[in-house]
């Protein structure tokens, strides 16, 4: 090789300069072959570094640069930025750390500085083997898939559906709504009235930007943020598969409902009159509060946190929701006896504590019970036994209704291995970050919003699905052009015996089998460059584009020299 | 030991019998004629000798005529008998039912082939017949007849004749892969014994009184063919099993010991060296071997090729270099591809000019890296390849440093 590499040790402040020896540093490399210049700076990432090492790259005709100072991390793209600028294809650029590796790590200076020239070297080695990669641009798609139809996709779907912006809603069930859906009345500051989730059904019935799939589901989803390739697989027998493209996915699966079990406590199934709240919804908005005897109930227990203890976490929403039960049920008729039994009150939002009160003034018991709360046959009647303080006591009810905890819907967690987003420990989504990140996942342009997320009321899942179309509306603009990963794996044809190893092994999906040539492929657009596949093919056919045999080889072979 | 095979023997262990009056070969001769006539079987891929010559190839037959040249048990192993049914269905399966009769050792070449997805196996059945061994390629070539005859004898000493290539007399997996029945110990060899088992049907010739053989299968394939044939019924295969088991117990200590000193001869690059003086860097071995699977080989390949320049300035820093270049290096190279598919069938070792013990070398390593894994080639097709798949608890002997702080005397000999 007849390269010109210039190699420049940045001081960085005293961070450098005061732990390594660089005059000892350029002493040693700048008499190294094809190292044409080794210069110190002071600050090579502040505006001044930046000009010097770009005129420096003209002036000195360099046909690669190596930078000595900090972690990759923090300014590999400057320089990239620099180098372009100055005309040196980026990628004939090698950062090396001596700040986090060397500096900072190692107290003594001398062995500092031997640490440094060592690494830097190595990268010395490693760079007069890069060769210049050109980076590639590709449309992004503006569309959207939203998986789950309840109340967060519903308001995702209709942020987001626009003149040059399609959604493709899918839904699980023969019916867009979701639990939301199935509520009879909302709280007071919900809008109290169920026409506000059936407004939203007609409004996204109605948009033609949004196609609706219903009894459908996500069956394959490969790609990354603004080229998503998508399955669409319908729950009918006859009707194929649909592939779609879009550029971001919101999943919006809701929640399903804790089930306490036939044999439990609670004498769910093996007592009459013991219901779940759902199936208390479902009586109310029929209007037809009946017992199993036809007759009305007279008194009602409402029993709280159904699978808190089990699950380790609360559901949020059942206080309200079973106050807002008690509430009917006193509008309903005065004289009903309503008794709520609760472990600990949830009343966190602004207008909770008046409704509350207001139930009390009502003349709702609230009694704070323990776990240990059993339901028992008792004649016609049921008796309810509970721990008060430490003493036993119990009520007996015509009615208990049950508020089962929320927990992560059915598919949950195939759904998480489709998309490669992570599971908490309670089974539900996982956010980046629960409090400063909470719609991101690790996948660029996957979402989450609402009940998917983990237990959430209407307001907090309509926040979370406008959110979420937010960051998509910001990062996916229609016409503009998305740049894939540049540092992607190539298989040479000529040496793979298309065993297919690769393609179990590919995180991405990345590859594909192409029967014709009997090779695998690899698409570029979603490959990420993790080199996975690199490492398992058994015939050595696959090689990172940046991460080359050569390149590796020279680097480790001067690294541990 | 064994007690578990017999426990279970009513679970697809039950066989028929063949008559075998006019001799073994003949016997299975018949049944495929038989099989064919019946239209069981579209076509038979068997060894047979090419006529008037005492050459042996590979036959894809439908004619069930050209049966009467063929044997299931030629004296010698030309072509691997994977390698050869890879050539048949790389590309594709056959879309008519077709019987591979083959040793064991070839039927877990392809499944390893199969693995790797270089056969396709779906109308194959493979039949396996228990093998005596097989005797050295140049033995033959010298002197056919004698040969042939001496191969004969091994038909009743069963593993300690001495004729036999010396890798077959340290075989102990001469014999069918069953059906998974009972975990294996650690003191008695592997049992032969597979979720999937890689024959779909075996011909049992160990433990019978010479007038017949037993057919055994070992999937739903190889019991329906049999199903369909009219043959007597025989729910005892305790002979064949007990005697099996016996053989492979005492093989399997062969094994090991020739595997101790096989890695006393080779143990260092020196001694290593030594084993493979005499190569002529033909690549006979890997042109031979069924599981070498890479498109093109990286030492046959332009990489290798340098400049005068770079030849003489390693001649200096070393004193000398020696030409063929890097012959050891290819040895390893292949070593480290081969050593978790090896089946020691030994076509390495029958195809080399030099009578270097390639086979020998290559199965020692082989085992030794095989348990590593638990693996065993070739033995269950549901198996699948150790680095094609990861588990969290394997290979710890490599990663966490053994107690003490040092690092044993042998670990450090061997990364010379």
């Amino acid at each position: 090789m007849n390269g010109q590499i210039g190699v420049y040790v940045c001081e960085c402040g005293p961070n450098i300069k005061d732990r390594i020896d660089i005059d000892k540093v350029l002493e040693d490399i700048s008499s190294l072959e094809n190292v044409k210049v080794a210069k110190r700076f002071p600050l090579l990432c502040s505006n001044d570094g930046k000009k010097f090492l770009e005129e420096e790259i003209v002036k000195e005709e360099l046909t690669h640069l190596v930078v000595a100072a900090c972690s990759p991390r923090e300014h590999e793209q400057t320089f990239m930025t620099v180098c372009k600028q100055a005309g040196l294809n980026p990628y004939l650029f090698q950062l090396i750390n001596i700040r986090e590796q060397c500096a900072w790590m190692i107290p003594d200076k001398e062995q500092a500085t031997a640490k440094a020239i060592q690494y830097i070297r190595a990268g010395i080695q490693r760079v007069a083997f890069h060769r210049p990669l050109e980076p590639k641009e590709i449309d992004s798609i503006p569309d959207v898939c939203v998986i789950g139809g309840g109340i967060s996709g519903l308001e995702t779907s209709l942020s987001l559906a626009g003149k040059d912006r399609r959604v493709y809603l899918v839904e699980k069930t023969d019916s867009l709504g979701g639990m939301a859906g199935k509520l009879s009345k909302l709280l007071p500051y919900q809008g109290s009235e169920l026409s506000s989730v059936e407004a939203k059904i007609k409004q996204a019935q109605d948009n033609a930007n949004i196609e609706i799939f219903t009894s459908s589901e996500v069956s394959d989803v490969r790609g990354f943020l603004g080229n998503f390739d998508i399955t669409i697989s319908s729950h009918g027998e006859s009707s194929e598969a649909r592939k779609i493209q879009a550029g971001a996915v919101v999943v919006a699966t809701g929640f399903g409902l804790y089930d306490p079990g036939n044999d439990s406590q609670y004498g769910l199934g093996q007592i009459d009159n013991v219901i779940t709240a759902l199936e208390f919804e479902e009586m109310l908005g029929k209007d037809k509060l009946l017992l199993k005897s036809g007759k009305p109930p007279k008194s009602v227990a409402l029993i709280h946190c159904i699978g808190r203890k089990e699950l380790g976490y609360c559901s949020k929403v059942c206080c309200l929701y079973s106050i807002k039960f008690a509430h009917r049920l006193k509008d309903m008729s005065s004289d009903m006896d309503v008794t709520e039994l609760y472990m600990d009150l949830c009343l966190p939002h602004k207008s909770d504590q008046a409704y509350f009160d207001e139930a009390k003034e009502k003349g709702i018991r609230f009694i704070r019970s323990g776990e240990d709360v059993f339901v028992k046959n008792k004649g016609t009647q049921i008796e309810v036994e509970y721990d008060r303080d430490g003493q036993k006591d119990s009520i007996t009810v015509d009615m208990v209704v049950l508020a089962p905890a929320m927990v992560p819907s059915e598919g949950t967690t195939s759904l998480a291995e489709m998309l490669n987003i992570p599971l908490d420990k309670t089974g539900f989504f996982k956010e980046i970050h629960e409090i400063l990140d909470p719609i991101s996942t690790p996948i660029e342009g996957v979402y989450i919003a609402g009940c998917a997320v983990g237990p959430r009321n209407i307001p907090e899942s309509i926040v979370q699905s406008q959110a979420a179309s937010g960051k998509i509306l910001s990062s996916l603009i229609p016409g503009k052009k998305i740049k894939p990963e540049v540092k992607v794996s190539e298989i040479r044809e000529d040496f793979c015996t298309g065993c297919q190893t690769c393609l179990s092994i590919c995180f991405y999906g990345a590859i594909s089998y192409d029967p014709i040539k009997d090779v695998s492929v690899v698409n570029e657009v979603i490959c990420r460059g993790c080199g996975s596949c690199v490492g398992s093919c058994p015939s050595g056919a696959i090689r990172s584009k940046h991460f080359t045999y050569p390149q590796l080889y020279r680097e480790v072979l001067e690294a541990l020299r | 030991m064994n007690s578990t095979h017999k426990d279970d023997k009513s679970e697809g262990m039950a066989g028929k019998i063949l008559p075998a009056e006019d001799g073994i070969t003949s016997a299975i001769i018949t049944f495929l004629k038989k099989s064919l006539e019946e239209k069981q079987l579209e076509a038979v891929m068997i060894p047979s000798k090419i006529p008037d010559t005492e050459a042996w190839t590979w036959l894809l037959l439908q004619d069930e005529s050209l049966l009467a040249s063929c044997n299931p048990l030629p004296p010698v192993m030309t072509v691997q008998g994977g390698k050869a049914l890879s050539n048949v269905t790389k590309h594709g399966d056959l879309h008519e039912k077709v019987a591979a009769v083959m040793r064991p050792c070839e039927v877990q070449a392809a499944v390893e082939l199969l693995k790797l997805k270089q056969i396709d196996l779906d109308n194959i059945y493979l039949i396996s017949v228990d093998c005596p061994g097989a005797m050295p390629l140049q033995d033959y070539m010298a002197d056919p007849e004698k040969t042939a005859k001496a191969f004969e004898e091994a038909f009743s000493t069963w593993g300690e004749n001495e004729s036999v290539r010396p890798i077959c007399q340290i075989c102990h997996q001469f014999s069918l892969p069953l059906p998974q029945q009972s975990a294996p110990s650690d003191n008695s060899p592997p049992k032969n014994e597979a979720k999937f088992p890689a024959a779909d049907l075996h011909i049992g010739l160990i433990g019978g009184d010479g007038t017949n053989v037993f057919l055994i299968p070992a999937t739903a394939k190889g019991q329906d063919l049999l199903d369909k044939l009219d043959l007597s019924a025989e729910d005892s295969m305790v002979n064949w099993e007990s005697k099996v088991e016996e053989i492979r117990e005492r093989k399997f200590n062969k094994r090991k010991a020739a595997d101790a000193e096989w890695k006393a001869k080779t143990e260092g690059v020196d001694n290593l060296a030594a084993v493979f003086d005499d190569c002529i860097n033909c690549h006979n071995c890997k042109s031979a071997c069924p599981v070498c699977y890479c498109q093109q080989c990286y030492f046959d390949s332009q990489l290798l090729q340098f400049s005068p320049e770079s030849y003489l300035g390693r001649a200096e820093k070393r004193g000398s270099l020696r030409f063929p270049l890097d012959t050891l290096l290819f040895h390893v190279g292949r070593m480290s591809h081969m050593a978790l598919s090896c089946v020691s069938c030994g076509a390495c070792e029958d195809a080399c000019p030099m009578s270097i013990p390639v086979g020998q070398v290559f199965t020692m390593m082989g085992n030794k890296t095989q348990d590593y894994f638990a693996y065993t080639p070739g033995l269950d097709r549901n198996e699948p390849l150790p680095l094609q798949i990861f588990k969290e608890d394997e290979f710890g002997e490599v990663e966490t440093p053994r107690e003490g702080a040092e690092a044993p005397a042998e670990e450090t000999e061997k990364n010379v």
